[in-house]
């Protein structure tokens, strides 16, 4: 294979890798939260990313809201989506072996793509609101793409000044260094588990929003983010929360790397023998341990 | 007579009758039961590595998928008889599982969880590149043979020996071992067990099986595609039938093999539409409700011993 690398061609894997790359940490940093808070790892992210995009389009398509204005609507259903599973199925497996936590959110994630397939059928949606690209010199990068990255960089941000200096935000991060210290320091953990999960799906559904003006919406988009969302989690060392944001930035240059050499069919591969080789040769990550 | 006695004679009228069958059942029925002794030998098979040691699988048809390929390239292109290309697809399974299983089951946590819900896409992916070999997304047709009864045959000595492989593991002292690593890690790796090791073993021993029934149903089937060899479908199957038989028992994946096999073909068949939401119930309401599964509670009722 020959393929002539120019400048040009590396400032646009940069560009493009960052602008995915923000979105990928976005949506991580709400399974990194569960993970962290709850040792769970929630199978059915991916899903609800997939939820969020949904609201999206109905909201889109039923009465021509401008789908960035449904931000707000697809993060709240979702947020209540996510408190309502947490309290009537996740918080029962929160002390029990991985096995059941990772079966169950596994059971829910199948079910909520076949209630998604049965509600809205498996037809692909699409958002038809911002088309063509912005062009600076020999970069050309598609106009949902950049307002995507904006969104995604506020939201991520605002995130982490919440999780820095609220208090629900550091009695979050105390939940997630140490149960049970945060517990005898008065924190109502079981809260806290409601709240982390209502807010990591709001993240995947800010997630969902964004990408359901860039790729076709069907009930199965899904399962593939709970996938590239553990690889940032992995790539910037599990419950290290600003490590999601340095995986997420890998992910996405490294993806858009592949894509200079490879087919579109291989690139779906990288992701997959990043993580093998991430779990072979350095499973604490790129920033390594736990902090947060 | 004893209990015990009488269970096996039962096996032994079971296993008489399942061998005479095929000489005076419907083709129909044959089929079924070919399926049948597939979802058994795959249950079980997954039973091996989750069920045993706890480490979630959730891309086991990858290896049936693996499977599948091995033998229908080896069949179409190299010319190889059906038995021995299907031998050859479980050393492959083999082989795919050592890759993947060495990295990830060195380490704790839902690493391995997550490496098998990806491994199936990429092995999607990668059967559609290959096309030269695999014929893309336009599958592969096996050469025509009738072979539907030695088929029958095999899979169902198959289904046996993953029973069998599963009663012999859980007896000794590797599956001894298994199981402390799945009850805890830590006082497992202090008593001095290799964790990763056995873990891997154990992994080894489950891809095996999927790889010859995936081979198996290629060659029955006389034609493969990536869409029909990698379903996610039928790893979730794999896994309520286990769970809701009893995990990391002998006769769990056998017991919820054959109930949820009946009742697919009774009832369900007519609602295709909500099979995956039942499923997904089914786990949920299996990991609250009853994470011993069926034999689980009849292991209390009737206090079975533990080998059941």
């Amino acid at each position: 294979m020959n393929v002539v690398i120019t400048p040009a061609m590396i400032a646009q894997v940069v560009i493009s890798g960052l602008l995915s790359g923000t979105l990928y940490a976005m949506v991580a940093l709400g399974l990194a939260l569960i993970f962290g808070v709850m040792r769970v790892i929630n199978i059915a992210h991916g899903p609800m990313l997939m939820l969020g995009a949904y609201v999206t389009f109905f909201l889109y398509s039923a009465f021509g809201v401008n789908p960035y204005l449904t931000l707000p609507a697809s993060m709240a259903v979702l947020f209540v989506l996510g408190m309502l599973l947490e309290r009537t199925l996740v918080f029962r497996v929160v002390d029990a072996p991985e096995l059941s936590s990772l079966l169950l959110t596994f059971g829910i994630s199948i079910a909520l793509v076949n209630l998604a397939q049965l509600a809205f059928t498996s037809d692909l949606r699409a958002v038809e609101f911002l088309t063509g690209s912005f062009v600076i010199g020999p970069v050309a990068v598609s106009k949902p793409r950049i307002v995507a990255f904006a969104f995604a960089a506020i939201i991520t941000a605002a995130a982490f000044l919440f999780l820095r200096n609220t208090k629900l935000g550091k009695a979050i991060r105390a939940t997630s260094q140490s149960r049970d210290v945060a517990m005898v320091c008065g924190i109502n953990v079981g809260r806290i588990h409601l709240i982390t999960f209502g807010f990591a799906a709001a993240l995947a559904a800010a997630g969902g929003t964004l990408i359901a003006v860039i790729v076709a919406i069907q009930p199965e988009m899904g399962q593939i983010w709970t996938f590239k969302s553990f690889l940032v989690i992995v790539l910037g060392g599990a419950g290290n929360y600003p490590g999601a944001l340095v995986g997420g930035m890998l992910l996405g240059l490294i993806e858009q790397l592949a894509s200079l050499f490879l087919t579109t069919q291989l690139s779906e591969a990288v992701a997959y023998v990043l993580l093998v080789l991430v779990l072979l040769i350095r499973p604490t990550g790129i920033l390594g341990g736990r902090s947060t | 007579m004893s209990p015990a006695r009488l269970f096996q004679g039962g096996l032994v009228v079971v296993a008489a009758a399942l061998a005479v069958y095929p000489f005076f059942g419907t083709g129909y029925g044959v089929r079924a039961l070919l399926q049948l002794f597939m979802w058994i030998a795959l249950a079980g098979s997954w039973n091996l590595i989750s069920g045993l040691t706890g480490y979630v699988s959730f891309g086991h048809v990858a290896f049936f998928g693996a499977g599948a390929y091995t033998a229908a390239i080896l069949i179409t292109n190299a010319g190889w008889s059906w038995p021995l290309a299907c031998a050859a697809a479980g050393v492959a399974a083999c082989g795919l599982a050592l890759l993947i299983g060495y990295p990830c089951l060195r380490l704790k946590g839902p690493y391995f969880a997550i490496a098998m819900l990806g491994l199936n896409e990429v092995l999607r992916a990668l059967v559609s590149y290959f096309e030269g070999l695999t014929g893309g997304g336009s599958g592969l047709s096996l050469p025509t043979l009738q072979a539907s009864v030695p088929i029958y045959y095999v899979m169902g000595l198959c289904a046996a020996a993953v029973t069998a492989l599963t009663y012999v593991i859980i007896t000794s002292r590797f599956g001894l071992r298994l199981m402390t690593i799945r009850e805890d890690e830590v006082a497992a790796e202090a008593m001095g067990i290799d964790t990763a090791r056995h873990k891997l073993y154990a992994f080894l021993l489950s891809a095996v099986g999927p790889g010859i029934v995936g081979g198996l149903a290629a060659r029955d089937q006389g034609y493969i595609e990536p869409i029909s060899v990698f379903p996610l479908a039928t790893t979730i199957t794999m896994i309520v039938m286990v769970l809701f038989g009893g995990k990391g028992t002998v006769w769990g994946p056998v017991l919820g093999a054959v109930i949820l096999f009946v009742s697919q073909e009774v009832v369900w068949a007519r609602f295709p539409y909500v099979h995956q939401l039942l499923f997904g119930a089914i786990i949920v309401a299996v990991v609250l409700l009853m994470p011993r599964g069926v034999l689980g509670i009849l292991q209390i009722k009737y206090r079975l011993p533990r080998t059941v």
